[in-house]
């Protein structure tokens, strides 16, 4: 795999560009496209928001100052990206953004693209109940098993706050599959 | 049972023998962030076959799409000059054509009514703060915006009944001196 720096180097550079903004689509797509899935969780609107964070990252790498790694920016853009989609989609139904994580988790009973039986169903149900940071940081940790000094980068959080939340999380969430 | 000879209380068999494990498991577990068992491990989340095949040109095709848009300078002004060529071409034609016709057509000559019907028929999509704003205040006065004459006496009664507090309506008392 190519060294971070030299791919970053590679991106500012315009003739080399095409061809390491592609090793970076090909190196990072399926770990972005998994952060985004278990936000949005639909997968035609992963496609949209992983397509549209790339063309962010593209047309923002000279800005990409090196303060941190450059998949830590990657993940932080495809947060917001991720988080803006969801609330321009509340906007435009008319509903609160509560609402439209309910009803993203009612889909997915009728989405052929989960294969989750009835307990998997009910943890998206406890996710969707917890507040952003609590449910980022849990899907980073658990399911994408991030290092607590990554997801710290990612998400802009001390990695103590990130602990607290984290155990938080996996206390509601056990609570919820108990009591449902 | 284990009976400890200071105290009464009493541990399971081989409590301390295996101790060191069962921690080592739990430090191990907490590690990993894998310590959660009613959480299942898997999320049940798919893709479409393919997909992270097709995605790639997908991208790169909306990178390349996105600087292609990029025009020059250069052919924006070309485009210009080809406007305002066609432009000055159709004024030209029009103002002659206008001046052939015997009588020109002015504000004056439409209709109050129709002015009226078209202010009725088509919202402004201004508020009334906006008019305000456009509507030069020294040169109206109430009467010219009231269908009736406001009598002195109603605007008393009014203040009378509506204001609490006459400092709220921050009136500038050098005016009445």
């Amino acid at each position: 795999m190519i060294a971070e720096e030299t791919l970053v180097q590679e991106l500012k550079q315009e003739e080399s560009r095409a061809k390491a903004f592609e090793v970076l689509v090909n190196t990072y797509k399926e770990r972005l496209y998994w952060h985004i899935r278990r936000i949005v969780l639909n997968h035609d609107d992963t496609d949209d928001v992983l397509q549209n964070t790339f063309i962010k990252i593209y047309k923002n790498i000279d800005n990409f100052k090196g303060e941190s790694k450059l998949y830590s920016w990657m993940y932080r853009i495809a947060t917001n990206e991720s988080l803006t989609f969801l609330k321009q989609k509340s906007k435009k139904m008319g509903i609160s953004d509560q609402e439209l994580k309910d009803r993203l988790v009612e889909n997915l009973e009728a989405d052929v693209y989960f294969e989750g039986d009835e307990i998997q169903l009910k943890l998206q149900k406890a996710l969707a109940s917890l507040p952003d940071k609590q449910k980022l940081v849990f899907t980073m940790k658990y399911f994408q098993e991030m290092k607590y000094e990554d997801i710290s980068e990612a998400l802009g959080t001390s990695v103590g706050g990130l602990k607290a939340s984290y155990h938080l999380a996996v206390k509601k969430i056990e609570t919820y599959l108990k009591e449902n | 049972m284990k009976k400890n000879k200071r105290n009464s209380f009493n541990i399971p068999e081989g409590y301390f023998e295996n101790f060191n494990d069962r921690l080592m498991d739990r430090i191990k577990e907490e590690e990993t962030g894998k310590a959660e068992s009613l959480i299942p491990k898997n999320d049940g989340f798919t893709v479409p076959d393919g997909y992270f095949n097709k995605v790639t040109p997908a991208v790169l095709s909306k990178t390349l799409e996105k600087e292609t848009k990029v025009v020059p300078l250069k052919s924006n002004w070309s485009f210009y000059y080809g406007a305002a060529a066609v432009a000055a071409i159709f004024i030209l034609i029009f103002s002659l054509t206008r001046k052939s016709s015997s009588e020109s057509i002015s504000f004056d000559d439409l209709a109050s009514a129709e002015i009226e019907a078209y202010f009725d028929n088509n919202t402004l999509g201004m508020t009334s703060y906006e008019i305000a704003t456009i509507i030069p205040i020294e040169d109206v006065s109430l009467d010219d915006v009231l269908n009736d004459v406001l009598e002195e006496s109603s605007i008393l009664e009014y203040l009378d009944e509506n204001v609490e507090d006459i400092e709220d309506l921050n009136l500038d008392y050098s005016d009445y001196e």
